[in-house]
């Protein structure tokens, strides 16, 4: 078998043409690893100054009421991830900017994509894009006459006659096709890895396994494919135009049909049906800004009497700020009612696109290779929770210092200092773990095993009735 | 042989393969599912405009029943006095919209990134955060949504491929090439009329289809629209037909005509967009609108914390009529004006950074101009994003007329607080008149 797989790399490495558009490959797969990389690194650069500006402003507030404070606001920008040079998933389309204030929970805005007209489809050139579309390709292109040709020539009768089994020959070809594609992943993590040498984590050496796990198994998927269809098929134009059609079907067509036709079936809320519930479902909580709400009278009354006096002016604390965190505390069940009623319907979409898995690999390669490149959608969710508790944290350290710093109820006038707000933490987003969301790419995985062990039955299959003369 | 005798042969040629109908079922079924999209969307952003409009209708009455009523706003908010300009232009409800064009049901472009409608007051900014754009999942946006053009752009290629992939070569393998030669007189003009069949059978297919997407919303109410469509895609089809017939006129065999006809499909639609796209986002990166968040913090707090002195002479060079005004010659009237004036300033200022954004904007869409010539396929998406008015620029229009509409606003709302316009019912109803 061995010799098989050897024999069949002499043959690639003999053919010009092959060399040339591997050559020619291999050169565009490394400039889209280092543009990838300069790109992320740039990224970096402008979002560090970014945030370092915000929050110099922040800290410049020399004396401000906290509650005023909590409306001047913060904003985060999105971080870049260091493996978004290899795949970049969603984040051309997520936002970059987010708000962060009292009183209102704000969406991540200012998209790269809203910022210029329509360029690509499929995205910039990353490796992901030359790995999940062109790479498949080229292994279709390598593999559709391997079987027919020594067919027609008489080898595979002369290889049947010297021992060998017609299995070993079909997988060995498979298989020496695949270890081309292979070599081509190996070497954009191999140059990834040279790159970011001083940035590798644990984490990231995981999540880059996990992603060549998945591009290996799909391209044996597409190799033992088309080798089973240079064998079955008696000539080699047919194999290798059924195969396009199977990779049409695969990456073009069904990708786009059921993406958009789980939003159908699961359809999220249109924005004005969602402002205007969660407006409802706010007005049935406690307005802060209101003395007069009734909810706030009631608020008032508990807490008079918890402190056992019969005016606000007697409370030792300020009821202003008390009234405010009440407000955010609604505000924020609200919030999680609601948003949390969108991520379940974009999780069931999730899952609902993840069975397309069934009718093509490629569905799960793509979820996998944004997954675990940590740029897909349930990452980019995990960003927004994590800002959202921030906010929370932000905004109950304002109002708590309305409240207990020293001010009393009415006194809007009184000021908290500069170190007060220099105290106040920054936002610091914590990349999410692999091992905590490895559970959502468990299906996504088993489907390209599945897939494999189909292809591989067919290999088998593919032997038996392999016809030799 | 003469031209309609191979046309007609390659008719029969066409209805005996199973693989190319199947193909051709195929593309019509994702045209047909691509129309229903874009006018489901067409649909379903007129009517939230439908619902918008209501509500804002609704608004306007609650008003104008406080003025029949002699009340000067709703109890629990004792500082509104709906009869001073400032609060009366407050409560003027004002949604602006970015109207669907019924060509949307061919092109969706670049209508998912951006929101169509928003609510405009006398301190929106077009770049405020109410502009987001509708709820949904990034990760259907990010590989884009099953439109008529998607299909057009991306499979039509591919279709042509598959139908005419077998010219010639098939001949050749099997050996009969040179009889057909020798039948047919020319070679090139029977690979032309072969292919030509297919190019004509695609663009009928594409015309019927277009005709049902016509069906589906009033696209003849554009003027051109639909024509300007149908060229363009005439436009598109006929550089994959050049091309593809330059493969099989100079091909060897069907199978390297194929791997050739993928080669550039591929070159086209993933390499060259691609490769643009990256270089873009490395030249000119995202912009992540620190001018506009330095004007609402920062610029907003200076403005206010100027001398009167400074203020009085920043509105009156903004309006040169409210020097003349009663309420500038009364040293305490003139505190309030100019206190509810100042939100003109702020706006002056947010306009500068915000020309400063729209202005990146322009630089990297002249990069993406600027490829064009060899990047066929993003050039023929933004022409049909021109046609189904969701360009980049459509939305930059419609970010100008918000901004145009926030100006209007404020400039009637202050020089009336300055000229102190008594506001009743009849005012307020030709303040919603103008401002609508």
């Amino acid at each position: 078998m061995l010799q098989i797989i050897k024999n069949e790399w002499r043959f690639l490495v003999r053919s010009h043409l092959f060399f040339g558009i591997s050559i020619t490959f291999i050169f565009i797969l490394i400039l889209s690893v280092f543009l990838g990389n300069y790109e992320t690194q740039k990224q970096k650069q402008s979002r560090k100054n970014a945030k370092n500006h915000i929050r110099q402003q922040w800290e410049k507030i020399d004396q401000l009421n906290p509650h005023s404070a909590a409306h001047y606001g913060t904003y985060i920008f999105k971080p870049s991830n260091l493996l978004s040079s290899l795949d970049e998933g969603v984040n051309s389309v997520t936002g970059n900017v987010l708000r962060v204030e009292g009183h209102v929970q704000n969406e991540i805005t200012y998209s790269g994509a809203s910022q210029i007209q329509s360029i690509s489809r499929f995205g910039s050139l990353k490796s992901s894009l030359l790995l999940q579309y062109i790479v498949p390709l080229l292994l279709i292109f390598l593999a559709f006459n391997s079987v027919s040709n020594e067919k027609q020539s008489g080898r595979l009768k002369l290889l049947v006659l010297q021992g060998a089994k017609p299995f070993q020959i079909i997988f060995s070809k498979t298989v020496a096709v695949w270890l081309y594609g292979l070599s081509l992943l190996i070497l954009v993590l191999v140059f990834y890895g040279i790159l970011n040498i001083h940035n590798f984590t644990v984490e990231i050496l995981i999540r880059s396994t996990l992603f060549l796990v998945a591009y290996t198994l799909y391209y044996f998927i597409v190799s033992g494919l088309t080798v089973f269809f240079s064998t079955r098929w008696q000539n080699a134009t047919l194999a290798l135009t059924s195969m396009i059609s199977i990779w049409i079907f695969w990456t073009i067509f069904l990708p786009n049909i059921l993406m958009s036709s789980a939003e159908k079936w699961h359809p999220l809320p249109s924005r004005y049906e969602f402002k205007l519930a969660m407006k409802k479902d706010r007005s049935k909580g406690l307005d802060g800004h209101n003395p007069s709400d009734k909810r706030a009278i009631d608020l008032k009354i508990k807490v008079l009497k918890e402190y056992g006096v019969d005016h606000l002016s007697a409370l030792p604390i300020n009821f202003d700020g008390m009234r405010m965190q009440a407000d955010e505390e609604y505000g924020n069940s609200v919030w999680d009612k609601h948003f949390g009623n969108n991520r379940k319907l974009l999780k069931k979409q999730k899952k609902t696109f993840q069975l397309g898995g069934v009718l093509s690999p490629f569905i799960s390669l793509q979820n996998t290779s944004m997954g675990f490149m940590a740029n897909d959608n349930l990452h980019h969710q995990e960003f927004l929770l994590q800002v959202e508790r921030y906010r929370r944290v932000f905004i109950k350290t304002l109002n708590d210092k309305q409240t207990y710093g020293g001010s009393k109820t009415g006194n809007w006038g009184w000021k908290e200092d500069n170190a007060f707000f220099k105290s106040v933490p920054d936002f610091k987003h914590i990349p999410t773990k692999i091992g905590l969301v490895f559970s959502n790419y468990i299906l996504d995985l088993v489907l390209l095993a599945f897939w494999f062990i189909i292809v591989l039955i067919l290999i088998i299959l593919g032997a038996k009735k392999i016809q030799i003369v | 042989m003469r031209g309609l005798d191979i046309f007609l042969f390659e008719w029969k040629h066409f209805v005996r393969s199973p693989f190319k109908i199947i193909a051709l079922l195929l593309f019509t079924v994702a045209c047909i599912y691509g129309l229903d999209n874009g006018a489901d969307l067409y649909e379903k952003q007129n009517s939230e405009i439908e619902k918008l409009n209501f509500i804002s209708n609704q608004k306007k009455e609650t008003i104008v029943a406080y003025f029949e009523n002699g009340k000067k706003g709703p109890q629990n908010r004792p500082r509104v006095n709906i009869t001073k300009p400032y609060w009366a232009i407050k409560n003027v409800p004002r949604y602006h919209y970015k109207n669907p064009s019924p060509a949307i049901v061919y092109n969706i472009g670049k209508t998912e990134q951006y929101g169509f409608y928003k609510s405009i007051t006398t301190s929106s900014s077009p770049y405020d955060t109410d502009m987001a754009k509708e709820i949904a999942n990034p990760e259907r946006i990010q590989s884009g949504t099953l439109d008529f053009s998607f299909v057009v752009l991306y499979l039509v290629p591919l279709l042509l491929l598959v139908l005419i992939y077998d010219i010639k070569g098939a001949e050749e393998e099997q050996g009969f090439l040179p009889l057909i030669f020798v039948q047919t007189g020319s070679k090139n003009w029977w690979i032309l009329s072969r292919a030509v069949f297919y190019f004509i059978l695609l663009l009928l297919v594409l015309f019927v289809l277009m005709l049902y997407g016509a069906l589906l919303t009033d696209v003849f109410t554009v003027a051109n629209a639909f024509w300007n469509i149908f060229l363009c895609i005439t436009g598109y089809l006929m550089f994959w037909f050049v091309i593809y017939f330059l493969i099989l006129k100079y091909g060897k065999s069907t199978v390297s005509n194929t791997i050739q006809m993928m080669g550039f499909w591929v070159l086209f639609v993933f390499i060259i967009p691609a490769a643009i796209q990256q270089w873009v986002s490395i030249e000119k990166p995202t912009n992540l609108m620190i001018d506009i968040i330095d004007v609402k913090r920062d610029k907003t707090s200076d403005i206010y914390d100027q001398s009167t002195q400074l203020k009085d002479k920043q509105l009156f060079n903004l309006y040169p009529s409210l020097k003349s005004t009663e309420i500038a010659k009364d040293s305490i009237l003139i505190k309030g004006a100019r206190r509810s004036s100042i939100i003109a300033l702020v706006n002056e200022a947010m306009k500068e950074a915000i020309a400063k954004i729209e202005s990146d904007h322009q630089t990297k869409n002249e990069i993406i101009v600027n490829t064009y010539w060899f990047n066929p396929v993003t050039y023929s998406q933004n022409k049909l994003n021109q046609f189904s008015k969701t360009h980049f620029n459509d939305y930059e229009s419609y970010r100008e007329d918000i901004q145009k509409s926030v100006d209007k606003r404020i400039k009637i709302m202050v020089l009336d607080i300055w000229n102190n316009v008594k506001v009743d019912k009849a005012k307020y109803l030709s303040y919603f008149e103008i401002l609508n």
